[in-house]
């Protein structure tokens, strides 16, 4: 059995899942109108770390390690979750999956052959910095944060690793916001989730970390979160537009559904980037797999699309809100704007069921689910 | 508008990197996307950005591209009553 | 299978079948797929693989494979293509067809797309190449997954004259 032991989240919301659940419940967002941040010369509307905060993210060590911004979020969202966990990360029986679409590609913007850029370098001097030799990079877009459990989870199944340390995390830069710009993907204004006034994303940053552990069936009791299944399926169509039939995410869910049914979910956590396509498309994979009664809940209305983080913080938020009896609110909409209805959840709800499933999507026609149950589930 | 269209069919070779064709190939009364071209949605972003680079036209709804777009043609007309440059 | 494309050529299960540059190439042997000139260099080189790995197995085989590769560089060299677009605030013009492409994963999806690949597609970034974690991964996905083949292994482009796609094609 593959159970979770630590978490963290930091984001401009704070820094430990507590504060950022608080401040979810309080309906905060971060998600403001920049000008000129980066040099850029268009506005847009995105959710970003105070730089001054910097020094408090990182313990004195990282900051004088010659860590990039990049690496010390990583480095600090992980140093929470590990001393949570009480895991020797320097034990040869740990490996450190980072989870990120452009890690420290800003480095490029001053000198275009920095050695920064490479970002299975930067992902083992993260692991490096906890004495840990063992690191893996998943790469794969806005679905990198479920294939980095996905792959966690395999390491461990596999024998060779009992922790699996999993970190995500994307800064924003010049490079990320003028590329989602030129694809005018971004809104104006606070993005809304399947709403019928939607017109685009938000870009985000946070980091987030999940630690995985293998045990026997018997460590589990009615506290424990633990994996049940996953999956990752290719549209086959595009490579920047959604399917037009949601099929790589529609065949997600259906695999999830063979382990864990609709009836025993307390929702669907979508990934809801708030663009006319992403929605759609998600609310016909959701119809065809039998889950437009299904709550369905999406966090980008708090902090924008966070790439390589959102897949993290969005699972680990979905776990407490089930330990906290509730569905959380989706953040932005107001009245169903997809051609296919989805029963989603605009406020606060109570559950008591104690899964969820946690889907993504994105560029390269990828998508990539994960289901998880917390023990007393029948 | 004949010296236009041409070089239009240039650009749009070389933006798009339509190997293999020359503006011969490119009828411009037949549609860019859908059939005739069988151009997507990046194509069509990034006629945008070469309206903006060569002619100074900024499009800033991509939804006004659509009836822009529709051919070679319809792009030149549409240039030649707003370039900039 | 095994298929490897260097500057020096394709060669499939170490035989050379093909030489020239990329373009060459896929004239030579393919010819039909006028979007591998809008790839970047890694996906041409990858889609180019694939192609010679996968273009006599019947769709239906392939419908459900996986597609998971691996290299050191990711995508940056089309990141610095593209950071050369953005840099100047005179002359930023920033290119969306360039920026789908500073994702390593696209690769994946080019081959997914030309071969109606609807299994799991993945892309790892290495600090260098390693072929004992490669297969590590490619076994450890199995504990999950059941495609009906896997084209696995290492892809990377760094220029003209630096370039690997040494992949593999694994069916049981």
């Amino acid at each position: 059995m593959i159970r979770v032991i630590a978490d963290n989240i930091m984001s401009p919301l704070g820094l430990t899942t507590g504060e950022n659940l608080q401040a979810i419940l309080r309906g905060e967002s971060q998600l403001r109108v920049r000008r000129g941040l980066f040099g850029l010369p268009e506005d847009f509307c995105g959710s970003v770390f105070d730089r001054d905060m910097v020094p408090e993210i990182a313990d004195t060590q990282a900051n004088d390690g010659g860590f990039s911004f990049f690496e010390r979020l990583c480095i600090a969202s992980a140093a929470k979750a590990v001393a949570q966990s009480g895991i020797d990360p320097a034990a040869e029986d740990v490996i450190f999956v980072i989870s990120t679409t452009k890690g420290n590609v800003d480095a490029i913007s001053r000198d275009l052959m920095a050695p920064e850029a490479y970002i299975g370098e930067s992902a083992r001097r993260i692991a490096g910095y906890f004495g840990c030799s063992n690191s893996l990079v998943t790469s794969n877009a806005c679905i990198s944060g479920v294939c980095a459990q996905i792959a966690g989870v395999r390491a461990l199944l596999g024998g060779r690793f009992r922790y699996a340390v999993i970190v995500g995390a994307d800064v924003l830069s010049r490079f990320i916001v003028s590329g989602f710009q030129s694809f005018k993907a971004l809104s104006p204004e606070p993005c809304r989730p399947y709403d019928a006034e939607r017109c685009g994303l938000n870009l985000g940053e946070a980091a987030g970390t999940i630690i995985l552990e293998r045990c026997d069936d018997s460590d589990a009791d009615q506290s424990t979160w633990q994996f049940v299944a996953c999956s990752n399926h290719n549209d086959a169509n595009h490579i920047s537009g959604p399917s037009r039939t949601g099929e790589g995410s529609y065949r997600v869910l259906r695999d999830l559904l063979a382990a864990l049914p609709a009836d025993r979910l307390a929702f669907v956590n979508a990934h809801g980037t708030a663009t006319l396509y992403n929605d759609e498309m998600e609310s016909i994979a959701l119809d065809r797999a039998g889950l437009a009664a299904t709550p369905v809940n999406a966090l980008k209305g708090f902090y924008g699309h966070t790439l390589g983080a959102a897949g993290i913080i969005e699972t680990i938020l979905s776990m407490h809100a089930v330990d906290n009896g509730i569905v959380l609110p989706t953040r932005g909409f107001a009245s169903q704007g997809t051609s296919h209805r989805l029963n989603v959840s605009a406020d606060v709800r109570p559950t008591d069921r104690r899964a969820f499933f946690k889907i993504l999507s994105g560029f390269g026609g990828s998508n990539a689910g994960i289901a998880y149950r917390k023990g007393g589930d029948r | 508008m004949e010296e236009l269209i041409l070089q239009l069919k240039k650009q749009i070779i070389e933006a798009l990197n339509l190997e293999d064709m020359t503006p011969a190939d490119i009828d411009e009364n037949a549609p860019l996307f859908g059939e005739g071209l069988g151009l997507d949605s990046i194509d069509a972003l990034e006629l945008i950005v070469l309206l903006e680079k060569e002619y100074g036209i900024k499009l800033t709804n991509p939804a006004e591209g659509k009836a822009i777009f529709g051919s070679v043609a319809t792009i030149a007309d549409f240039v030649s009553k707003n370039r900039k440059k | 299978m095994n298929v490897t494309i260097t500057p020096e050529g394709v060669k499939l299960d170490r035989a050379i079948v093909a030489t020239g540059s990329l373009a060459e190439i896929y004239r030579a042997h393919i010819g039909d797929y006028p979007k591998f000139f809008k790839m970047d260099s890694l996906s041409k080189l990858g889609f180019l693989a694939a192609e010679f790995l996968l273009r006599d197995i019947p769709p239906e085989q392939k419908e459900n494979a996986a597609v998971v590769l691996f290299n050191r560089s990711g995508s940056l060299v089309t990141d610095r293509n593209y950071q050369r677009t953005i840099t100047l605030n005179d002359n930023y013009f920033p290119s969306p067809a360039l920026f789908v492409y500073t994702l390593a994963n696209i690769v994946t999806g080019e081959i997914a797309i030309r071969h109606k690949i609807y299994g799991e597609t993945a892309f790892y970034i290495l600090p260098e190449r390693d072929d004992a974690t490669i297969e590590r991964v490619v076994a450890d996905m199995l504990l999950t997954s059941s495609p009906t083949m896997v084209v696995a292994g290492w892809v990377d482009w760094l220029d003209e004259n630096n370039y690997i796609a040494d992949l593999k094609l694994i069916t049981n």
